[in-house]
């Protein structure tokens, strides 16, 4: 496929031409506002060459590219949300050209116009709650098969480390309930993302909890309390605040 | 202007995409072209990376058991063989003493 289409990052209240200047999308491409009916939409030009259907098909499989091209989005879409209430788009969201990217933003509007409305004076925090194994061994069950007198004794200590391996578990899976509902309160909406697989986490521990809350900026301070009373009934780094995040997780406008 | 304060740390890659790519984190794509309108491309994507094969490859497999569910169950599982191995070992430290006393 040959020739450009208009990728669209966000939908936002209208934006100053001047407070985009130097951003810069997928592609590096510079980013601009397009606009209908008091809203505005934030494009670039993209390369037909990578984003038609089949070569985004094949990039999106290059996970170097997905990387690349979401951070992108997501700069973007964070350089919106510092200057005005921002719906973030999906990631690759394409039009053929700036007056479709109009059409698009046009039949989104009435939707868009409601989120906006509910995310103003918003934004979104992650709360991560990672398990810790608190019940270590103690130092005879450390000292492993040389301390065992018989098999027998030595696999009923090992059923009575699994059984207790289990109760663990039950309780971490309580643990992370209570934390998000505490939260919760705190929070105008929230949401649980899947846990992240450690491999993709890079976190020495599984992770019990992967929330989003959308929290008023006016109330952030006693969210944040919260957060670090909650932190400090237990050990060093269990639970991880990220954010303020542009509300990905609360701004949806499209169908799924 | 908001101001939001700046972030302390980078996003890591996983939290921009399971944020970008739109509700969780999540296995194959499903890239739809409208097909009457053609100037619209629109990607739906349900899963984190294209295809499951590539996610494989990564080492992300858990979609494949309950989230919460299958640590505890993959704990089990190297439980079980490790307990396997040394009532194997046992049995055969056994046998040794009983053919050395014999």
């Amino acid at each position: 496929m040959t020739g450009t289409a208009t990728y669209l990052y966000a939908i936002t209240r209208p934006v100053p031409q001047a407070d985009l200047a130097g951003l810069r999308g997928v592609g590096d491409e510079p980013v601009r506002a397009v606009g209908v009916g008091g809203l505005s939409c934030l494009v670039s030009t993209v390369d037909l060459a990578a984003f038609g259907e089949e070569p985004l098909r094949a990039n999106l499989e290059d996970l170097g590219w997905l990387e690349r091209t979401a951070r992108q989005h997501d700069d973007v879409v964070r350089a919106a949300a510092r200057v005005t209430t921002t719906v973030p788009l999906r990631l690759a969201t394409i039009c053929a050209n700036d007056a479709a990217a109009c059409d698009r933003l046009a039949e989104l509007g009435s939707k868009a116009s409601a989120v906006l409305d509910e995310l103003d004076g918003r934004d979104e925090w992650g709360v991560k709650l990672f398990a810790v194994d608190r019940a270590a061994p103690s130092a005879a069950e450390e000292a492993g098969p040389a301390a065992e007198s018989s098999g027998a004794a030595y696999l009923r200590r090992r059923r009575e480390q699994l059984e207790r391996r289990n109760a663990q578990s039950e309780v971490a899976t309580q643990e992370a309930e209570r934390l998000y509902r505490e939260l919760e309160r705190r929070a105008v909406r929230a949401h649980r993302h899947r846990p992240q697989d450690q491999r993709l986490s890079g976190a020495t521990a599984p992770m019990l909890l992967n929330a989003a809350y959308l929290v008023d900026r006016e109330r952030v301070d006693e969210f944040r309390r919260a957060v670090d009373d909650l932190a400090g009934e237990r050990p060093p780094d269990s639970i991880v605040v990220t954010g303020p995040w542009p509300p990905y997780s609360f701004a949806t406008v499209e169908e799924r | 202007m908001t101001g939001l304060p700046s972030r302390e740390e980078a996003a890591s890659l996983a939290d921009v995409l399971e944020r970008v790519l739109d509700k969780g984190l999540v296995i194959a794509g499903d890239i739809r072209v409208n097909l009457l309108d053609i100037e619209l491309l629109t990607i739906k994507i349900r899963l984190l990376v294209a295809s499951v094969d590539k996610a494989r490859e990564m080492g992300i497999d858990w979609w494949e058991h309950d989230p919460t569910l299958s640590v505890g169950q993959r704990d089990l599982a190297d439980e079980n063989r490790a307990l396997r191995s040394r009532v194997a070992e046992l049995e055969s430290a056994t046998q040794a003493s009983k053919k050395a006393k014999a």
